[in-house]
Parts: C-alpha cells; sequence; structure tokens
C-alpha cells in the first residue's frame, strides 16, 4: 500500500515550493537574461540587440555613477558604521548595568522603522529652511549653518544620507556583536584582568580578535547591502542631486518603471546579479581560508 | 572555544569599574538619546498652529492642539494603509510558513536522489537578490492580472522566502528523534497525518521564527509594493507615508511633524511590546540577508 503512497506524497507535498520557485524565481530569472538583450519597451515588438544594452549602460553617467556608489558606500559602510558599533557593542558588554538592556533595545529601534518612516525623519532633519538643523542654526544665529542645504548640494548629499543610514542601521551590528561578545568565555576576562589589560586594550587585543568572523560576515552584509540599496536614496533625494546619490537600484527602478525601458533595466539586473555572486564567492573562499587556518 | 563553557554574565559577580564605568554610561545613555532624538523633537512642533510654530518654533506647546494630528492622519491614510500592510504580512506569512515546512519535511525525512536535486534547486532561490527579477516580476503580474493586488506582493514575497525557511525546517526536522514518526507510522497514521498530528507541532520553534520574520520583512517592505501597487486604495503604510513626502514638503511643519510621530506609532508600539523576540529573531535569522 505504501509503496506509491510514498511518492506520491513527496510530489505533492513538494509541488507548493516548487511552483512558487518556478514561477516567481526561475522563470524572471531566465526571463531578465532574455530581456538585457533585446529593445524592449513593453509596447512595440522586442529587437534584438546583443550587448546594446550593457554598451548603452557603461556609457551612462547614471548608471556608472550608481555602479561607483556601490564601492564607495560599502567602503564608507565598514570604515565607519562597523567601527561605531563596534565601540557601542563593546561599552554596553564591558560596562554591562542596569541601562545595559534598555539602551540596546533603543539602539536597535531605529533599524526596524520601515525605511519610509527613516526618510521621513531623515527629511525632517535635514531640509533646507525648515528642517530641524536649518530651524536650530536660525535659532542661534548661525547663518553660514542653516543656508546649508544638505540634502540639494551635491557635495553633501552623499554625506547627509549616508549620515541618515548610519543612524538608521548601525543597530544590526550591535546587537550581533554584543551577543558575541556575550558568549566569550568568562575566564578570558578575568585573566586579561589579571594581566592589566583592561578597558580599551582589552577590547582591541582580546575581544576583536575573538570576534573577527562575525565581524567578516557584517563586512559581508554591508557590501551586499549597499549593491541592494533603494528604498532610502529613492526616498530621500531620488538618486539626485546630479546623481550624487544615485544607486544600481535606483537606476533599474528609473529605467524600468519612469522610462519603460524594460530591456536597459534588465541589463541592470543583470549587473547586480552578477556583482551579488561575485560578492558571495568572495565570501565563501575567503570564510574557508579562515576555517583552514583554525 | 566552543569547548570551553560559555557563562551567561553572572549577575552578582559582575565587575565594577567604577568611574569609567559611569563615564562610559553616560556617553551611551547620550547616544541612545541622539537615536530617539528624531521621535523626540517632532512633539516639540505638534501641539502648534503654523503660524505659532512661525514665531516660536522651538518654545515648549503651552495647550493641547490636536488639528496637525487629524489633518496628518486624512493625509498618510494611516488607517488603511495599515490593514493593507497587515493583510500583506498574513498573506506572506501563510504562503511561505505551509510550502516551505512542505519542502523541509520531504527534504529532511524522504531523501532521495530526486529530493536532494530539488533542494539544491531551491536553495539556489537564496541567491537571487530580488531587484534582479523585477521587470518580468512585473510584467507577468500584468499577464497573470495579479498586479495592483495585496496578493500580487505577497505571492512573489513568498517565494523569495520559501528557499531560506525551506532550508530551515530541514535542518529543524533533520534534528527530531526519528523514532516519533516511525511510531506514527505504526500507529497507523499516514504520511500527512504524521506531518500534521506530530511532526509539524514539534517544529514550532521554527515556525514561530519565520512567523516574526516574515512579518518584519513584510513590514518593511518598500520596492516590491512600489512597483507592483499602483491603486492608492491597495497602498501600503510604507507606499502611504511614501506618497505623504512626495506631497507634502516640511515648510508645513507641525503637520509633518505628526504625520511622523502617527506614521512611527505602530512600529514602535509594536517594538516596545516584542522588542526582545524582535532581537532575538533578528540575530537568528542573520544568516538569511
Amino acid at each position: 500500500m505504501r509503496d506509491w503512497k510514498r511518492p506520491a506524497f513527496v510530489a505533492l507535498w513538494l509541488a507548493p515550493a516548487v511552483v512558487f520557485l518556478v514561477v516567481f524565481m526561475y522563470y524572471p530569472i531566465i526571463e531578465t537574461f532574455r530581456l538585457s538583450f533585446f529593445k524592449s519597451s513593453g509596447f512595440e515588438q522586442e529587437v534584438f540587440i546583443g550587448l546594446g544594452n550593457y554598451a548603452k549602460l557603461f556609457a551612462d553617467a547614471e548608471f556608472l555613477a550608481g555602479l561607483e556608489h556601490v564601492f564607495t558606500w560599502a567602503f564608507w559602510s565598514v570604515a565607519i558604521q562597523i567601527p561605531l558599533a563596534f565601540v557601542i557593542a563593546f561599552s554596553l558588554t564591558y560596562y554591562a548595568n542596569k541601562f545595559t538592556g534598555p539602551l540596546k533595545a533603543v539602539f536597535y529601534l531605529s533599524n526596524v522603522l520601515p525605511s519610509a518612516i527613516t526618510a521621513m525623519l531623515g527629511k525632517f532633519i535635514f531640509a533646507p529652511r525648515f528642517g530641524i538643523v536649518a530651524s536650530l542654526a536660525e535659532q542661534f544665529g548661525w547663518k553660514w549653518l542653516g543656508s546649508i542645504d544638505f540634502l540639494g548640494n551635491p557635495n553633501l548629499a552623499f554625506w547627509s544620507l549616508f549620515f541618515i543610514a548610519t543612524w538608521a542601521y548601525t543597530g544590526f551590528p550591535i546587537i550581533y556583536m554584543m551577543a558575541e561578545i556575550e558568549q566569550m568565555p568568562r575566564e578570558l576576562r578575568e585573566a586579561a584582568e589579571l594581566d592589566g589589560a583592561t578597558g580599551w586594550r582589552f577590547a582591541r587585543s582580546i575581544v576583536l580578535p575573538e570576534i573577527a568572523y562575525p565581524v567578516r560576515i557584517l563586512v559581508v552584509l554591508a557590501t551586499v547591502g549597499s549593491l541592494k540599496l533603494f528604498d532610502l536614496p529613492n526616498m530621500v533625494t531620488a538618486g539626485g542631486p546630479y546623481n550624487a546619490t544615485m544607486t544600481l537600484g535606483i537606476k533599474l527602478y528609473n529605467e524600468g518603471f519612469l522610462k519603460w525601458n524594460y530591456g536597459r533595466a534588465a541589463a541592470v539586473g543583470v549587473v547586480i546579479f552578477l556583482l551579488s555572486l561575485v560578492f558571495t564567492i568572495a565570501q565563501f573562499t575567503r570564510g574557508r581560508k579562515a576555517s583552514e587556518a583554525k | 572555544m566552543s569547548d570551553v563553557e560559555r557563562m551567561p554574565r553572572p549577575r552578582g559577580l559582575r565587575i565594577r569599574h567604577g568611574v569609567p564605568e559611569v563615564i562610559a554610561t553616560i556617553v551611551l545613555l547620550l547616544a541612545g538619546i541622539m537615536v530617539i532624538l528624531p521621535l523626540i523633537i517632532p512633539w516639540f512642533f505638534v501641539f502648534k498652529t503654523q503660524l505659532e510654530y512661525a514665531y516660536h518654533p522651538w518654545s515648549l506647546p503651552t495647550r493641547l492642539y490636536l488639528n496637525n494630528f487629524r489633518d496628518a492622519w486624512k493625509s498618510v491614510q494611516l488607517a488603511q494603509g495599515l490593514m493593507n500592510t497587515f493583510y500583506l504580512c498574513f498573506g506572506a506569512i501563510a504562503c511561505t510558513i505551509l510550502p516551505s515546512a512542505f519542502a523541509g519535511y520531504v527534504f529532511a525525512r524522504y531523501k532521495s536522489v530526486a529530493t536532494e536535486i530539488v533542494f539544491y534547486a531551491v536553495l539556489i532561490g537564496y541567491f537571487i537578490p530580488a531587484q534582479m527579477v523585477l521587470i518580468p516580476l512585473y510584467k507577468m503580474s500584468v499577464s497573470m492580472k495579479i498586479v495592483d493586488s495585496i496578493p500580487g506582493v505577497f505571492l512573489p514575497i513568498s517565494a523569495f522566502g520559501i528557499s531560506f525557511w525551506a532550508l530551515i525546517y530541514r535542518s529543524f526536522f533533520r534534528n527530531l528523534p526519528k523514532e516519533l514518526a516511525d511510531a506514527a507510522h505504526i500507529d497507523g497514521a499516514g504520511h500527512s497525518a504524521t506531518f500534521f498530528r506530530i511532526m509539524f507541532p514539534l517544529a514550532q520553534p521554527a515556525t514561530m521564527l519565520a512567523l516574526l520574520l516574515v512579518f518584519i520583512g513584510c513590514w518593511g517592505d518598500y520596492m516590491l509594493s512600489l512597483v507592483l501597487l499602483s491603486d492608492q486604495n491597495h497602498f501600503t503604510m510604507q507606499l502611504r507615508v511614501a506618497q505623504f513626502l512626495n506631497q507634502y514638503g516640511v515648510s508645513k511643519m507641525p503637520k509633518y511633524a505628526a504625520a511622523a510621530l502617527i506614521s512611527a506609532a505602530p512600529t514602535v508600539i509594536l517594538y516596545l511590546i516584542g522588542h526582545r523576540w524582535i532581537i532575538q529573531g533578528a540575530l537568528a535569522g542573520a544568516i538569511k540577508e
């Protein structure tokens, strides 16, 4: 009896997942690759143009700005957000007291706010004339500060956005590192204390090497995150001014849904996919080297 | 390091640090205040009329003037946005958890060459960025006539989650004792009865985690809803807030501040209730991104 039931059961129970993935994932992946070789607007006949879309993209200032920002954004996230998170996470665990729990919750709060609300609060702070910075500057009579347009000045927009993102996203590295540091054996701390390695020396020479692997994961997350960056820059600055905050995600959205240039948008999607593949492979090979070293 | 006993911080034996601890705590508290400052400052403005604000933006509010909240509530249409967001979240939860649990169970308990091949095929989905498939997804939902509906958003969202959750359920079911299922079989329970009556309830920790993380993911979704929804009546909370951002500037500050507070309120309230689970869940799901 059970012999024919078993394969039927297996097939039936794999079916929902497989159908979901084929319809909403595998077919669209293949279709993205195909579309990227066509001139396609959705309204007219599709025309095969080979690598035409890619050639156009790599001569397109918007796309190149987006591509550049993948790396600059990732670099500054790693250079600023992760060290900042380490200092906070270490201080919170090293000087653990009754404020630690509430503070941890506070630091993570901005991570759970939906991006539209983060964007809203970012504009609230940085908007020209009426924003909080401008309004406070006026209150104190600092004309130079009040006249700065943080989001409209091409030299400042990237940094203003990065500041908002640091506010919004540093919570995760903080709680992640805290969880790792709290798992360290207490003997390490006591031994270090006896050897006179306290405070910052303890952090640098014992805690940091101990959490090297989680830090590496955070670096990978930051890199992949900057590849997918879309929500916040799209709502706060829409990639402007003069592409100062352009990202690949915004470029894809603009090509696909503002200019209805499906083929070119699909080509951006392929670039995002290939880059994420490179980052993932880099992550795995580095991870393997690390485990071999152990 | 794993063989050394990992101890939670014993509270009684806590090392005291005197002055450095006090200084560090004060600095951390100030940093914490900085983090929530954007949610505190709006309270200065929300109880003032536009005129009062123009003259005394930073004076303490003197009366309970609520028109800004009323205006902001109407402009953001938050009630409807929230309803749509909840619909989206629950749809995605239902469509992610069951297919993932089914597949994970088969991968763990009915292992064969065929299921292993399917398993690796499912795993590929884990490495695909959603942005890559955006254009075909949109074209497809137009032709499937599910564009501009909430199911049209949560079906693809579920598909993006299934790879990861099938993996989680697989490892969870693998770690459950095999004897349980065998005993049920001997008692005459069929394959699906064994799953529903015994195995799935035992996987409750995985299910709770999936519930929480899928909910949070949908709660914050912006890109897919932006692309797939165009009728305002289907807008999620995120899209309503984004729409407000496009329509109203910061120049009407009291109303803007009220809108910011109202829009942040549901998330802040949920976070106040569940921040422990949310933080734990975020850590457990860290490998997901």
